[in-house]
């Protein structure tokens, strides 16, 4: 009786109840059942079309193609930026990986020396997550074999078919078309185009300077996207056939320029440093604008090393500097024939004569002129550069009007050519003085003469130098510079919209006569000849000071320390008669411009009237002899042939 | 000698005789579940059978044959080892508490040396439905229904539970506590006591859900309310989950198609998520067929529970019944993102061989409950044995 007894009814309620209870349990698991395949049908029939969607976003990705980038042509269509394929080997993190490791391991095949090792893993570093770095470029077909063979052991570096920016013509070309490089983590926008995916890409190259960086957005073109399969790592798996969309590229750039010309022009310069600028005189189109010495720009493409920037950086005589827009000068005696036009707009007449004893006596000083020139009407002033003339008109005018004049002929100001970063120089006159300087606000007649010699705080550009020789040879137009033709086939303003130059025509064709003379009898007699039978050149030579020599510091001529030196100037037209191109030559402490920057400016002249179809017929009639390759020929003794 | 002779010739018909009685329709359906894991665990490892589906058929084979062993044990037999079963499991889920291992931040594994290691909560699963089926076999329907002494069986219950909990392993001690409270509410608690109850547990499911949880698992249930708030983080199981249903559609992505996880998309795919891989693959069809042999199986247990004649037979078989029961719920509803994820497998058809084993030796029980149905068990210790 210690055991519970239990009787037969409450057996029989035991079972009920639990039949009973089961019953409900049983119900209860159904109910539970039915609600999984009610929750099942829900997802699977109702919302399968999403899920699909979805499932879809997951196992394909769109892997961003960068566009080729816009080619660049000069004005006849010959290519001076294109783009070629090079092989390159990407490295992605992988998680629980160290990179220390891939990288070393690579390095047993691959030509890796320590620094480039520790510069790869910094990259990866500074790369954001997911995306892949270029370890190198432009590697072989033999060492991207022998990457791929050992996929296994080096997993997320893959290798890479893409295209590389390339520069047929290395650094004639440097200065105007800059360069692309790497895009930096300061490139990156938070908007606007520079924060689209795209720049991410290790194949992605931006534009850093020059027309490269200008027309960056047109020369870009829209990425194309190719299918993959990926797993949930985000590993590619497989492509997918079909539903890639292409890339577009960039649009093309016709510019200006004449490849032939540019050449010439880098090369005339030996080693000399300096600028040229020759302009169609007509049109304003720039045909050559030449920096010098230059520099490759397919080495930034890839990515300079430390060592080798230093060196082009440190170079004093800068050839990572556009000498032609971003470098100011003074224009020296160049300037005369701007003053001049000045003098005869004032009233002054070209007859009146000015006796030059070799110096002139003003505020109590001595003021040297280069030759003792006796009396000198307004011609043979420019032709043989008097400054005892040039002293005493510029007195009589005053700063304000020969700087308005100046102002006219395109000095002192920008052109909007496409390429960033140019100076405007300087043009001084009496509100400027006052701006500038609060202590001495009064312009002092002793400042005068300096200024109508084209020195003092005159400051010019070589572009600007070749605006004013073509408004001077154009004559009616106040013509602009153009650089870029067409973008994407679509043409950009040229010279027609120009306003009207705002001189007597009669005023300008002495100042060019003058001009002619120059090279004739003048300055440049000896050097500025092109040898072209009756198609000549003029222009005007300046040696200009870049130093003050009562400091004792700088020498005239070429005597002296490289940098004490003069800047040797030359700037002009052709043919004399019938202006169709304009030239400004620099050669930075080249000494005399008759000797440093007229032969330089001929040399180039003679090229683009022989280039020109027009000029050439004219040069070749009879009875006139045709004439040879003009390079053999040496500086032209005497007058005109 | 001849006595043993004859004993054992009397004892091998009546082997066979109990074989017999085993419900094959029964381990037809339990087949059909497990060769539907293994065809899956093959497409999923790329069609091989390594490294899941051979080793999932070879334990599907032991544990089955163990099921039919342990169907022709005596009822009584069954009885007689539900105290201590019960008392050893407890020892030993106190043992993991002090000397366990800690795998992936919880303390649930014992190392037995040269045995490997388990996890004692699943034997639990076990002892606590023979142990409370043993204590409501002696107890009256009357007392059943409301006594001082149900203070024992919610000891019983709470014991386990709370040690489970704090390994801690939550979708265990769910289980438990779940599996323990259906045979209770089986063998006739006051409907008064239960509706009490569940008012008290939903009054404290607030406090206990700030103040007890640990981060990780408070975050999955956060998680599970807003997956999408935090698709890449924790959200990214369900949501990859739903995704491989809802894109399956009807008739499926076809067998090795599935991309979700054939891509690795979808985690665990071949342990807690297997069934979200098959809707993948299969579609709503392939997923109904599933659920109807989870049912069935599911419906014939519960049919051998009811024709027990005994009570200790009803309990034990309804209890693991039940526990089968919820497995499929709960995995189901959290592959089908309506319940957060608490890493408990789709049983026979999930990887994984501790949850295949403790389910076949609860159906083991189950068909001995069915072999033995006509057999009483007697409230006494003395005819046990």
């Amino acid at each position: 009786m210690t055991q519970p007894s239990i009787i037969l009814s409450d057996v029989n309620a035991r079972q009920s109840v639990f039949h009973r209870r089961a019953f409900l349990l049983g119900g209860g698991i159904a109910a539970g059942i039915a609600a999984l395949g009610g929750r099942l049908g829900y997802l699977q029939l109702v919302e399968n079309a999403r899920y699909a969607k979805l499932s879809t976003s997951n196992q394909f990705n769109f892997r961003l193609v960068p566009p080729p980038r816009g080619l660049i042509t000069d004005r006849n269509g010959a290519i001076l930026a294109t783009n070629r394929p090079n092989f390159r080997l990407l490295y992605a993190r992988q998680k629980d990986q160290d990179p220390e490791t891939v990288i070393s391991t690579l390095a047993a095949y691959l030509p890796m020396d320590e620094a480039r090792q520790q510069r790869i893993l910094k990259d990866l570093g500074n790369a954001p997550r997911n995306t892949p770095v270029a370890i190198m470029e432009d590697i072989t077909w033999e060492q991207f074999s022998a990457v791929n063979i050992r996929g296994t052991e080096l997993p997320g570096v893959t290798a890479d078919m893409g295209e590389v920016r390339v520069y047929p013509h290395g650094g004639a070309f440097a200065h105007v078309i800059g360069y692309v490089a790497k895009v930096n983590k300061e490139d990156i926008t938070e908007t606007g185009p520079n924060a689209e995916p795209i720049m991410l890409h290790p194949g992605f190259r931006i534009g850093r300077q020059g027309l490269e960086k200008a027309l960056d957005l047109e020369l870009r073109g829209r990425p194309g996207a190719q299918k993959v399969e990926v797993d949930a790592r985000g590993r590619q798996v497989r492509l997918a056939p079909g539903g890639d969309v292409p890339a577009t590229p960039g649009k093309e750039v016709q510019l200006s320029l004449d490849m032939d010309l540019q050449l010439r022009g880098l090369e005339l310069f030996g080693e000399e440093s300096g600028a040229a600028v020759l302009m169609d005189c007509r049109s304003g189109d720039i045909l050559a604008m030449v920096s010098a010495p230059s520099f490759d720009a397919n080495r930034f493409v890839r990515g300079l090393s430390g060592a080798e920037y230093k060196a082009l950086a440190e170079y004093d005589h800068k050839p990572l500097f556009n000498k032609a827009l971003t470098a100011t000068y003074p224009p020296g005696s160049t300037f005369k024939t701007l003053v001049a036009v000045a003098a005869l707009e004032a009233g002054i007449s070209a007859d009146m004569t000015i006796n030059c004893p070799g110096h002139w006596y003003f505020g109590g000083r001595r003021w040297r002129c280069d030759g003792v020139h006796g009396p000198t009407n307004m011609h043979d002033a420019i032709a043989s550069s008097c400054d005892t003339y040039f002293y005493t008109i510029s007195l009589r005018l005053g700063p304000d009007r020969i700087a308005d004049t100046a102002r006219r002929f395109g000095l002192g100001q920008a052109f909007d050519i496409g390429i960033p970063g140019q100076k405007k120089g300087l043009i001084p006159d009496t509100a400027y003085k006052r701006r500038a300087f609060p202590r001495d606000p009064v312009w002092h007649p002793g400042e005068t003469p300096s200024f109508g010699i084209g020195q003092g705080y005159t400051l010019v550009t070589a572009l600007q130098q070749c605006v004013a020789a073509a408004r001077m040879a154009n004559g009616r137009k106040a013509l602009v510079p153009r650089l870029i033709r067409s973008v994407g086939g679509v043409p950009r303003p040229d010279a027609s919209a120009a306003p009207d130059l705002d001189f007597d025509p009669a005023h300008l064709a002495l100042v060019r006569e003058a001009m002619g003379s120059v090279t004739t009898r003048g300055t440049a007699a000896r050097t500025g000849q092109i040898g072209l039978g009756d198609v000549r050149m003029s222009g005007k030579t300046g040696t200009a000071q870049g130093y003050n020599y009562n400091g004792g510091r700088g020498v005239h001529g070429t005597a002296g320390p490289w940098h004490l030196r003069d800047h040797a100037w030359f700037t002009g037209f052709a043919p004399h008669d019938t202006p169709r191109y304009a030239i400004a030559v620099l050669v930075e402490h080249g000494g005399f411009g008759a000797q440093a920057a007229a032969p330089r400016a001929r040399d180039l002249m003679r090229l683009a009237l022989l280039k020109d179809p027009e000029l050439r017929s004219r040069i070749e009639r009879p009875p006139a002899p045709p004439v040879a390759v003009a390079d053999s020929r040496g500086p032209v003794e005497g007058g005109p042939a | 000698m001849s006595f043993a002779r004859l004993t054992s010739r009397a004892e091998r018909g009546r082997l066979i005789d109990k074989l017999a009685q085993i419900d094959g329709v029964f381990c037809l359906a339990l087949i059909l579940i497990a060769g539907a894991g293994a065809l899956m665990m093959f497409s999923i490892a790329g069609s091989s059978w390594e490294p899941w589906a051979s080793n999932h058929i070879t334990r599907f084979g032991v544990a089955f044959v163990l099921m039919v062993v342990l169907a022709v044990i005596d009822l009584r037999v069954w009885a007689a080892i539900a105290y201590p079963l019960y008392a050893v499991s407890l020892i030993l889920l106190i043992a993991v508490e002090l000397v366990g291992d800690v795998r992936l931040g919880a303390q649930r594994w014992l190392d037995l040396g040269p045995l490997g290691s388990f996890q004692p909560s699943e034997i639990m699963k076990l002892g606590l439905v023979l142990a409370l089926g043993r204590f409501y076999h002696g107890l009256s329907a009357e007392r059943a229904r409301l006594s001082w002494q149900l203070l024992i069986p919610a000891a019983m219950i709470g014991a386990p539970t709370l040690l489970v909990a704090h390994q801690p392993d939550l979708g265990t001690a769910v289980l438990l506590a779940l599996t323990g409270l259906t045979v209770v509410i089986l063998a006739g608690l006051s409907w008064k006591v239960i509706f009490a109850g569940a008012g008290l547990v939903l009054a404290a499911l607030p406090p206990f859900f700030f103040f007890v949880l640990h981060d990780y698992q408070r975050q999955r249930i956060l998680t599970f309310i807003d997956p999408e708030s935090d698709p890449s983080g924790s959200g990214y199981h369900i949501l990859q989950s739903k995704i491989a249903l809802g894109s399956g559609g009807l008739l499926g992505k076809g067998y090795g198609l599935g991309s979700q996880s054939q891509l690795n998309f979808l985690p665990e795919k071949q342990t807690d998520f297997i069934f979200a891989t098959l809707a993948e693959e299969f579609g709503f069809l392939g997923c109904a067929a599933i659920l109807l042999l989870y049912a069935a199986v599911i419906f014939m247990a519960l049919r051998t529970a009811s024709l027990a004649h005994s009570h200790f037979g009803r309990l034990t078989a309804a209890g693991v019944t039940s526990t089968f029961a919820l497995y499929v719920l709960i995995n189901g509803a959290m592959v089908m993102g309506m319940a957060p994820v608490v890493g408990v497998p789709m049983p026979l058809l999930s990887y994984g061989g501790s949850v295949m084993l403790t389910v076949m030796i609860g159906f083991g029980l189950v068909q001995s409950v069915r072999v033995h149905r006509y057999s009483e068990v007697t409230a006494s210790k003395s005819s046990l044995i």
